[in-house]
């Protein structure tokens, strides 16, 4: 029968076991691998082909524990009971066992057919651990297979032994918990008969004494006499113990984890924590700390714009000439024009791609994949609680200098729809590798290069103040960072280029289809010929207020659809490319400020939209060009006072 | 002579100082985080070091490392000897 041969099996885990490298192994599909404590939200599936076998593998969303506390958790025990996988593999980061333990025990209590998978155990090996594999296998009575997934070490006796044990459920050891709470265990699972609810009866009864919202919701739906049994035995608990009885559930299932883990594993002292020890010393120091991230951040810009600048010289030279070839192939009407205006928007995507946001994201992920972004967010986290968020919204924060999209989709990271919110409207006003290009080919190179870091540290300010504003705006208690700190690592190349192509692939993904058609639309405009009404109706603004030529309402517009166009098409507009002719200082770092705060790019705004919705969307929009409008008037009129002055 | 017990919060412990976890005033979610995390009354917490101003705190519990909030380091109860 074919149905026997056909198997399903899902991964669980917490962040950083290696989950998502064992996935990619499993079924050859690209995915993320991060530092991040709970990066992996979307459903990652994979078919594997083993012998005989079609197996489907799914990625369950990275957790600590399997209590309604995020939407993932939720999602991944709801999996586990009601679709029945055949297996579940739970993976485990070796280096920290005691802590995967406590998760382990609750996916055992769910009583699902298990294997585990204890991964890294190459980087658990050099840091001097010693796991007796064979002693944890009969203490918890479930196949324990060491891995290690980034390698494929290990994947083929792991997935023999799914085949050996597939579907075959509650087969594992119970551990007890301490006297008092099986007392209050035993007298719940009496009142809940077998099979009464898609979970089995002696986790339910965990979860009533847990206060687990959902469960008690679902009993409390079908058999609300239970619910006052379990008040009286958590009331009992809480007498006991002096606190709440989750956490006395909590406690004692971290003291099983340490009880075990203190009986399979000994470490011995070793070179490697110890260097992990002295690099945090001057990576997390209060005052080496600081130094060592502006070095860090400070090269990686510098190599970034040093390289950024060369090869997008070479692709205009190279473009150009393309679109010369263009207009005599195919001639000048109309439509050549418009298929231009589509060409012209997927080489104004690769000239950015290509030179600035590919190596960003490279030396990012590298920087990612060592343990470093980590201790940024460290740092950070002192100055982010001033703008209601947390440290780890710097990762947000960061990415979105290479580009706005992916910085974004990000802030998924966060906690709290607040959170995600504050931090994704930060992000648009964090200048991307688009808006440097500006910054740098404009106020960099005609006014000075002081200027331009200048206007890097006056967005900060900016992000800052915004940020304590909407803090205050938008009600809400602030979530306080719990963020795991990995040790740092060797950079594995296969993680950082796939990840480096993840982000890529949401810019271009996203940002094409909306910039491509952007661009056909305002080329359309423009060959109507309304171009020039267009720029006299905003003169009021451009040319009055912001004391610019009336073309930059124009140049605005274009602006939308990539910011980087501003500067290409102002050189197209002034026929010139040497702006210092045509533009006072003055005129350049007010156009730049404009250009860096009036509005995100179409790409980042049909990820509000997505995220978001339409009205928050429009209201960030909205907000941002009237704000951004009237900095930049305040700024001309204070160059234009010290200048007068000087 | 008796080591003198003495109760103090987990945000004023110095940095290389280990104690033991009495109670976690936190809200409900951060505290079932952190029990996710093995920080649960009766835990041993070493504190690896703190930032300057009051920025988070990095410590070890389980033989993990991880940060939590200066905000939250504050509603947690340590006992330990002095």
């Amino acid at each position: 029968m074919p149905e026997n041969n056909h198997i399903t099996i899902v991964l669980a885990g917490q962040g950083n076991a290696g989950k998502s490298s064992l996935f990619n192994n499993l079924t050859g599909l690209h995915q993320h691998i991060g530092n991040w404590a709970g990066k992996t939200i979307e459903k990652r599936e994979g078919t594997l082909f083993y012998k005989d076998y079609t197996i489907d593998v799914l990625d369950l969303p990275g957790i600590y524990s399997l209590t309604t506390y995020s939407v993932e958790e939720v999602i991944s025990r709801e999996y586990i009971t009601h679709h029945h996988p055949d297996c579940v593999i739970n993976v485990v980061d070796s280096t920290n066992l005691e802590r995967s333990l406590i998760f382990t025990l609750q996916l055992l209590e769910l009583e699902c057919p298990l294997v585990l998978a204890l991964n890294m155990r190459d980087l658990a090996k050099n840091r001097g651990i010693n796991i007796e594999y064979n002693k944890l296998q009969g203490l918890l009575n479930t196949p324990v297979i060491p891995t290690v997934a980034s390698r494929g070490y290990g994947i083929t006796d792991l997935i023999d032994e799914i085949l050996k044990i597939k579907g075959n459920r509650s087969s594992h050891a119970v551990h007890r918990y301490g006297k008092e709470i099986e007392d209050c265990i035993g007298q719940l699972t009496s009142l809940i008969q077998i099979n009464e609810f898609a979970y089995p009866a002696r986790w339910i009864a965990i979860k009533l004494l847990e206060k687990d919202k959902d469960i008690t919701k679902l009993v409390g739906d079908q058999k609300p006499e239970i619910l006052g049994k379990t008040k009286e035995l958590s009331d009992h608990l809480e007498e006991m113990h002096g606190h709440d009885s989750s956490l006395v559930i909590a406690d004692e299932r971290s003291h099983l984890a340490y009880q075990l883990t203190r009986e399979i594993e000994t470490i011995l002292p070793n070179r490697i924590t110890s260097l992990n020890d002295r690099l945090d010393a001057i990576t997390m120091d209060r005052i080496s700390g600081y130094i060592v991230m502006v070095l860090i951040m400070g090269g990686m810009f510098f190599t970034v714009f040093t390289f950024g600048n060369w090869l997008s010289g070479l692709f205009d030279t190279m473009f150009a000439q393309f679109h010369d070839w263009w207009n005599n192939a195919v001639g000048v009407s109309s439509l050549a024009s418009l298929g231009w205006a589509a060409i012209e928007s997927v080489l104004a995507l690769v000239q950015i791609a290509f030179p600035y946001i590919l190596p960003f994201y490279i030396m990012l992920y590298v920087l990612e994949d060592w343990g470093y972004i980590a201790r940024i967010s460290f740092l950070m986290d002192h100055l982010m609680h001033k703008m209601g968020i947390h440290g780890k919204a710097c990762i947000s924060f960061i990415i979105g200098l290479g580009c706005n999209v992916p910085g974004c989709l990000s802030c998924r990271i966060m906690e709290s729809r607040r959170e995600r919110f504050i931090t994704a409207v930060l992000v648009t006003l964090v200048p991307c590798s688009a808006v440097s290009v500006i910054v740098f080919g404009l106020v960099g190179k005609y006014v000075g290069l002081l200027w331009a870091l200048g206007l890097y540290v006056f967005a900060m300010i900016l992000i800052f103040l915004v940020g304590r504003i909407s803090s205050k705006l938008l009600l809400g208690e602030p979530v306080e960072l719990i963020m795991p700190m990995p040790d740092y690592k060797a950079p594995q190349l296969k993680s950082v280029f796939s990840q480096t192509w993840d982000s890529l692939k949401e810019f271009i993904y996203i940002a094409a289809p909306v910039v491509i058609v952007s661009g056909i639309l305002i080329r359309a405009i423009d060959l109507a010929g309304w171009m020039s009404a267009i720029s006299s109706f905003l003169s009021p603004v451009t040319v009055n207020w912001l004391g610019l030529p009336a073309v930059t309402g124009i140049l605005l517009i274009f602006g939308i659809l990539r910011k980087e166009l501003i500067l290409v098409m102002l050189a197209a507009y002034l026929g010139t490319t040497h702006f210092a002719d045509v533009l006072s200082p003055q005129q350049m770092i007010t156009l730049a400020v404009v250009s860096m705060f009036y509005v995100p790019c179409v790409a980042t705004i049909s990820v509000l939209w997505n995220e978001y919705g339409w009205k928050k969307t429009l209201i960030v929009c909205a907000l941002e060009i009237f704000f951004a409008i009237a900095l930049a008037g305040l700024v001309k009129r204070l160059l234009d006072f010290f200048y007068s002055a000087g | 002579m008796i080591a003198e017990k003495r109760s103090r919060l987990l945000s004023e412990m110095k940095s290389g100082e280990t104690g033991l976890v009495v109670a976690v005033a936190g809200g409900k979610k951060a505290t079932k985080r952190l029990a996710d995390l093995g920080l649960t009354p009766g835990s041993l917490v070493r504190v690896v070091r703190k930032t300057l101003f009051s920025g988070p705190i990095h410590i070890e519990v389980c033989g993990s490392k991880f940060a939590i909030g200066r905000g939250l380091a504050q509603k947690i109860i340590m006992d330990f000897n002095a």
